[in-house]
């Protein structure tokens, strides 16, 4: 860890993460609130979140929880929303060839939503592929830390902020500032509006499916569309 | 099932799952080479996924899901603009977050 902490691509890679860390307070209090009301202990809820660590997860698990649903079920429910870290698995597996296996495990352990889309575009744009995946790891990690931080806060302390505050909403506003500056062509822009009106289109899909069906849909389109424009220009 | 013991045995196959989800694909092709098809198709990978991650949460307020909130849409709106031209992630949330407040207060939604 010292090791790390000395690196200075892990240190960016920390520090750009602190805004979006920020923005992710409001959805550790309510994962938190949402342990203490299934009437998990302080360890069970911490171990939710350090091992589990995914925010969607965890609010579905506590709520079936709660409702008293079978084991299967809820693990179920989890394992599809928890889909698309297969998706964000292959996106980044080129990029981290190049790494040690003990590396790749690791960064697997931290990739999330946010990790995801904070590092795609570094290490897309090439360059050496250790420092981007320091980078990650630093990103990571301070998502990871300050996880356990806000689940704890709102364990103990409940949601202390008042939901007429929409606070709530930061949480969206943070994909939104990793997303917007990705649409910079037509095969994107495209992606993203057809993933956008599937993932409401098909949202009666059972346990949330809609969003791993919405999103390949969307990169299905995104590639089609990247496929004709090439021949459109090459004539 | 005891509850510690159900919560327990959620945390422990629930985690493994997700582990195995995460590491799936970054394990398989660390020792064959990824097909052409695939690399291009992953460059759509954060505009898809990202987009349907943030289309639900942002056209529906959590307590009211049936209704298309239209502040949120106005403000992710704003906060998208702002995103494209400054790249920053605080400045989009400050952005969208005054933009929420000054809609929702515009339509008497605080009161």
């Amino acid at each position: 860890m010292r090791r790390f902490a000395a690196d200075a691509d892990f240190r960016a890679g920390f520090a750009e993460m602190v805004p979006a860390c920020i923005g992710l307070v409001p959805f550790g209090l309510v994962c938190g609130v949402g342990a203490a009301a299934a009437g998990a202990s302080p360890l069970a809820a911490l171990g939710l979140s350090a091992i589990v660590f995914s925010g969607a997860a965890q609010i579905l698990a506590v709520q079936l929880l709660a409702a008293g649903a079978p084991l299967a079920v809820i693990v179920m429910t989890c394992f599809v929303a928890g889909l698309r870290f297969v998706i964000y698995s292959a996106a980044m597996a080129p990029y981290l060839r190049p790494l040690s296996p003990r590396f790749q495990r690791g960064v697997a352990f931290l990739l999330t939503d946010q990790a995801f889309a904070a590092s795609v575009r570094r290490l897309s744009a090439g360059g050496n592929p250790h420092a981007a995946g320091l980078h990650f790891l630093g990103g990571g990690f301070a998502l990871w830390a300050w996880w356990q931080v806000t689940n704890m806060a709102g364990y103990f302390a409940g949601n202390v902020i008042p939901p007429s505050w929409s606070l709530d909403f930061a949480v969206p506003l943070c994909f939104i500032a990793l997303v917007a500056p990705h649409l910079r062509t037509a095969p994107t822009i495209g992606a993203a509006l057809v993933a956008g009106y599937a993932v409401i289109a098909l949202s009666a899909l059972p346990m949330k499916l809609n969003l791993i069906v919405a999103g390949t849909i969307g990169i299905v389109a995104g590639t089609l569309a990247d496929f004709a424009r090439e021949r459109w220009t090459r004539r | 099932m005891d509850a510690t013991l159900k919560l327990w045995a959620v945390v422990a196959i629930v985690g493994a799952l997700n582990y195995a989800s995460r590491l799936s694909f970054i394990a398989i092709f660390a020792r064959r080479r990824v097909p052409a098809l695939l690399e291009r198709a992953f460059r759509y990978v954060p505009a898809a996924m990202l987009t349907a991650l943030v289309v639900p949460m942002v056209a529906f307020a959590p307590e009211a899901a049936d209704n298309a909130d239209v502040p949120r849409i106005l403000a992710a709106a704003t906060a998208g603009a702002v995103a494209f031209v400054t790249r920053s992630t605080l400045r989009t949330i400050v952005a969208g977050m005054v933009a929420l407040w000054l809609l929702q207060f515009a339509l008497g939604r605080i009161g």
